[in-house]
């Protein structure tokens, strides 16, 4: 099944969604919720936040719907919208702490991904990263977005996505270096 | 800097993208979507209402005052408080009691729902079929929702945030049969 499938698919889901149709929902939120999910973990570094993120998100997206126009795909646009609720948690007064951008004054918390060795150094190494080059290097080092696309869900200039993406990238080399050592 | 620090930076595009969260969130999203549904229909019915009533001003002031003193009453019975009578009742509102938090078996909150629960009862009757059928179709949903939560809360009944949610959902429930109720009483 090639990539225009899926997206007919999800075309077809998210037509009946928004007729009102719960379990055409449901079936995108099953589709979807892993990479939802990943991508608020990965910017909040809290397991109960992520999943608070994660659940808003659909929540937000099924009060939305009427208004996707399908510029971008289903995809990008939950992945907008749970950026948008991970900012919306941080700029919070009960979430303060998930603000800090200096991870020296951090305590990390320890994530479960299910990865190989190699692979949960590389998260670790994400997570301990500060909070702007994390989320640069999360949409388009992970999640493979463009500058533009990463740097608009993240309200910053593109410039500044870049300039962010550059020092994630030195930083993590650093990180894992001290760690290979 | 070493070659192998240098690979790993690059593998990064090779993380998997999928984590799936280490809960169902259905339920909770289930929940919410259902209430908004309820408060859409009410809503609509209340509009209607209100193209409908000469009355509108008088009637629209009685309900809010009604919805304020209504909201305080249903707060102050549901909120959760630390003299709880234990066994006070052998059965909940919807489902196993010993699985309830302790606000859900407060005699007075499930007073309260048995009340509305009939003024609900008497002003689906006087609804029109189709507009029944949908806000009864709303409501069954929202407690197929608090099912589900409860059936969670069975396999893990010390789950706080499940806890927290069955007892939001059914803060939910009560608003919407709250506001089924009070669209009656602005066609009058």
């Amino acid at each position: 099944m090639g990539a225009d499938s899926v997206v007919d698919f999800d075309a077809a889901l998210i037509e009946r969604a928004r007729k009102g149709d719960s379990r055409a929902f449901e079936r995108l939120y099953r589709d979807h919720v892993g990479r939802v999910h990943g991508l608020c973990l990965r910017m909040t570094r809290n397991p109960d936040l992520a999943a608070d993120c994660a659940q808003d998100a659909f929540i937000k997206a099924w009060k939305a719907l009427p208004r996707f126009e399908a510029r971008s795909s289903f995809s990008t646009w939950l992945h907008r919208i749970a950026v948008n609720t991970v900012l919306e948690k941080r700029r919070g007064p009960s979430n303060a702490e998930i603000a800090v951008e200096d991870p020296t004054e951090y305590e990390e918390p320890v994530l479960s991904f299910d990865t190989p060795v190699e692979e949960e150094e590389l998260e670790a190494a994400i997570q301990s990263l500060p909070q702007g080059a994390r989320d640069a290097l999360v949409l388009c080092g992970v999640y493979g977005y463009e500058h533009s696309e990463a740097a608009s869900m993240l309200g910053i200039a593109v410039g500044t996505c870049k300039a962010q993406l550059h020092r994630a990238r030195g930083l993590l080399r650093e990180r894992l270096e001290r760690g290979v050592r | 800097m070493s070659d192998q620090s240098k690979r790993r930076v690059t593998r990064i595009d090779e993380l998997a993208r999928s984590v799936p969260p280490p809960r169902d969130l259905w339920p909770a999203i289930s929940a919410a979507i259902e209430a908004d549904r309820v408060a859409a229909t009410t809503t609509t019915t209340t509009a209607s209402a209100r193209r409908q009533s000469r009355w509108l001003p008088a009637i629209g002031m009685a309900a809010a005052v009604g919805l304020v003193a209504i909201g305080v009453i249903i707060g102050q019975n549901i909120a959760p408080k630390t003299q709880v009578t234990a066994g006070t009742q052998t059965t909940s509102p919807q489902g196993n009691a010993e699985l309830m938090p302790a606000a859900l078996r407060d005699a007075n909150y499930r007073k309260q729902r048995g009340v509305l629960l009939a003024e609900v009862d008497k002003r689906l009757a006087a609804m029109p079929p189709a507009e029944r059928e949908k806000v009864a179709a709303s409501l069954l949903a929202l407690r197929r929702s608090i099912s589900e939560i409860e059936a969670q809360l069975g396999h893990d009944p010390a789950n706080a945030l499940l806890q927290e949610l069955l007892v939001n959902s059914c803060q939910e429930e009560m608003r919407a049969l709250t506001a089924v109720r009070d669209s009656g009483s602005q066609e009058i």
